[in-house]
């Protein structure tokens, strides 16, 4: 038993011209549930095909539950999956699907009928076990997909964009059910999606790819909170980007010019005064202040440009002196009619530096 | 007004395409109306619109004088034995033409359903050359052979679209639940390109079994097939037994497009050909 489930040692992959995988290192605990998220192309499919060998890494090697992997067929991997387009077997019915694995295992015929039962409870379809795929929607075709991954009870789950073929209710609806399984299962999982709604809701820890390298990887709050660079804010959440210049650096904050105006910053980054930086804001993070709020740190008058309704919350297009834009979503409780002077605070510790 | 306009307009579209319907039936069924008459029919010469009597005589000729059981079973293996063979083919063709990239497919694929582009004559000659060289004439599987020529490019075209259609993810969704390559070729691939495989084996069968030119030029005294023997038959001027011949022949035939006409739509059979 080794402490990683699943460790990638430096696995590269070319496609021709194409670096797909560029020497990633992953390794992910037992029980973990890891999504690979990026957008596509990034190689987060080639870093799954290769764990699950039906690509083969020229550089690197492929550890499983501490076994060198590398050069075993897929089919002795012990490994589970649920794929995209589901990729049931048309020809069999969802008890044959589910059964599928247990019969090439060649397991006794009563703890089969057993397993195929418990597994098809689980996933909620077993009054369907006589239809075939054809005969399903989208959603109980993955359940089925998700039960013929479960009912061998593999080492390892993988799943391949499971939800990207269901509707939005849906994919809401198994993003908890998916999690609350490989939570209830106790089973490592990689998932892969390019959904960060997904990936922030599912994942124990988020690994962020981008052109064949993992740019940062952490728990969601990590990722949401303190992403490590522009690709990486920029892909997961809203945010506002603007060029500032550091004016004055303290402990752990730092001082930046935006526009004329001066906003502190909490950080831990090595800064130097004059260096050119990239500050940003998540717009869930801004206050909106009414006009005679007593002045602040970071308190600045503004003026109400638009607002979408979005039932939830509303997204306003706020705008500070000296023509800086930025984007504000607060819940629907607060209505701020368009044209309306008000005053914002971007709060010292919601502020986040890149220096790129 | 309007009424009776349009239901006039009606009964005309209607009549004239009952007229062509039949028009069309007598054109395909009338030749065969005479081959089944004259196989039945004795004395039937002259201006006389049936024969004066019925007999089952031609039918004894065919089986007694022209040795029909005998010309059925070279029929019948070559057939196989051409359909086996331009299965295989096809089997392996497609799947390297359907499943992995290929430089220089098309053109490939062009060269493949050449043979069945020109006329066979221009080319039984050499394939007769070649056999007499290497003693393949008057055998079965030198007759089979030359059949696979125009056999085998239906069959790999056939395949190659299966195999096409065939999902990639499947196969590694039966990997990944432990099924090696042999077990994921029988339990999920082969069942999958199995109407793909029958209907290749129908288009083979009866492009087999009709086939005249290559056979006239491989054939020899112990491998008459059912179309060689036919022709020779009118050739030695038995009209009456080469119909009764002609119907025996056709059976088959009926048969299978029954058979697969219950099982089978036929958009799904020519769907192996899209794209051409």
């Amino acid at each position: 038993m080794s402490e990683w489930m699943i460790e990638l040692k430096g696995t590269t992959k070319r496609y021709g011209m194409l670096l797909a995988n560029d020497h990633i290192d992953l390794r992910i605990p037992r029980g973990e549930l890891l999504t690979l998220l990026g957008p596509s192309g990034c190689g987060k499919t080639t870093a799954m095909r290769c764990i699950t060998g039906h690509q083969r890494p020229d550089e690197g090697r492929v550890l499983i539950d501490g076994r060198d992997v590398t050069d075993l067929p897929t089919h002795k991997r012990d490994l589970g999956m649920v794929f995209q387009n589901f990729a049931l077997f048309p020809h069999m019915t969802v008890y044959e699907n589910v059964d599928f694995p247990l019969m090439i295992r060649s397991l006794p015929h009563e703890e089969r009928r057993q397993r195929v039962t418990d597994a098809l409870r689980l996933v909620r379809m077993d009054e369907l076990a006589d239809r075939y795929p054809r005969q399903l929607s989208g959603g109980q075709q993955q359940r089925v997909g998700l039960a013929r991954a479960l009912v061998y009870r593999p080492s390892v789950l993988l799943l391949d964009e499971p939800l990207s073929n269901l509707d939005a209710k849906l994919r809401e609806e198994m993003r908890f059910e998916i999690k609350e399984l490989v939570t209830q299962l106790h089973m490592t999982a990689v998932y892969v999606t390019h959904d960060q709604g997904e990936a922030l809701a599912l994942s124990d820890r988020v690994a962020v790819m981008k052109a064949g390298r993992i740019q940062q990887i952490g728990t969601p709050r990590e990722i949401f909170e303190q992403p490590n660079s522009l690709f990486v804010a920029d892909f997961i959440g809203l945010s506002d980007f603007i060029k500032a210049r550091v004016e004055a650096v303290e402990t752990k904050s730092v001082w930046v010019a935006v526009k004329g105006l001066r906003v502190r910053v909490q950080t831990e980054a090595l800064l130097r005064v004059g260096q050119e930086v990239t500050l940003f804001i998540r717009p869930t993070r801004v206050d909106l202040l009414e006009q005679g709020a007593p002045a602040g740190e970071n308190v600045f008058a503004a003026r109400v440009l638009k607002l979408t309704y979005l039932g939830d919350n509303i997204d306003y297009r706020v705008v500070l002196p000296g023509d800086w834009e930025i984007r504000v979503q607060t819940n629907g409780q607060q209505y701020i009619p368009a044209g309306s002077s008000i005053k914002v605070r971007l709060p010292a510790k919601f502020c986040h530096i890149i220096a790129e | 007004m309007v009424k009776t306009y349009t239901r006039g307009l009606w009964n005309g579209r209607l009549i004239l395409s009952y007229t062509l319907l039949v028009c069309l039936s007598i054109v395909i069924f009338s030749p065969f109306v005479v081959i089944i008459v004259k196989s039945f029919g004795k004395g039937w010469f002259g201006k006389l619109w049936l024969p004066p009597t019925l007999t089952l005589d031609w039918y004894k000729w065919a089986v007694n004088v022209a040795r029909l059981p005998e010309v059925m079973k070279n029929t019948i293996i070559v057939v196989a034995m051409a359909v086996a063979m331009s299965t295989i083919v096809g089997i392996f063709s497609g799947w390297a033409f359907g499943r992995r990239h290929i430089p220089g497919k098309e053109v490939l694929m062009s060269m493949i359903l050449l043979p069945r582009m020109i006329p066979p004559i221009t080319y039984a000659l050499g394939i007769a050359r070649i056999f007499y060289g290497l003693n393949l004439v008057n055998t079965h599987f030198g007759i089979a052979l030359a059949h696979v020529t125009l056999c085998a490019p239906y069959a790999i075209l056939v395949m190659s679209a299966t195999f096409e259609g065939l999902d990639e993810r499947m196969l590694e969704a039966a990997s990944v639940c432990g099924a090696n390559p042999l077990r994921t070729f029988f339990h999920v691939t082969l069942p999958q390109i199995m109407p793909g495989i029958l209907s290749s084996m129908i288009f083979t069968f009866t492009t087999s079994y009709n086939e005249f030119t290559l056979t006239l030029m491989t054939y020899g005294p112990d491998t008459l097939t059912l179309p060689i023997r036919t022709y020779l038959a009118v050739g030695e001027g038995y009209w009456e037994v080469t119909s009764a011949m002609s119907v025996i022949m056709v059976l088959p035939s009926l048969l299978i497009l029954f058979l697969i006409q219950r099982q089978v739509k036929p958009e799904q059979l020519v769907g192996g050909f899209k794209g051409l």
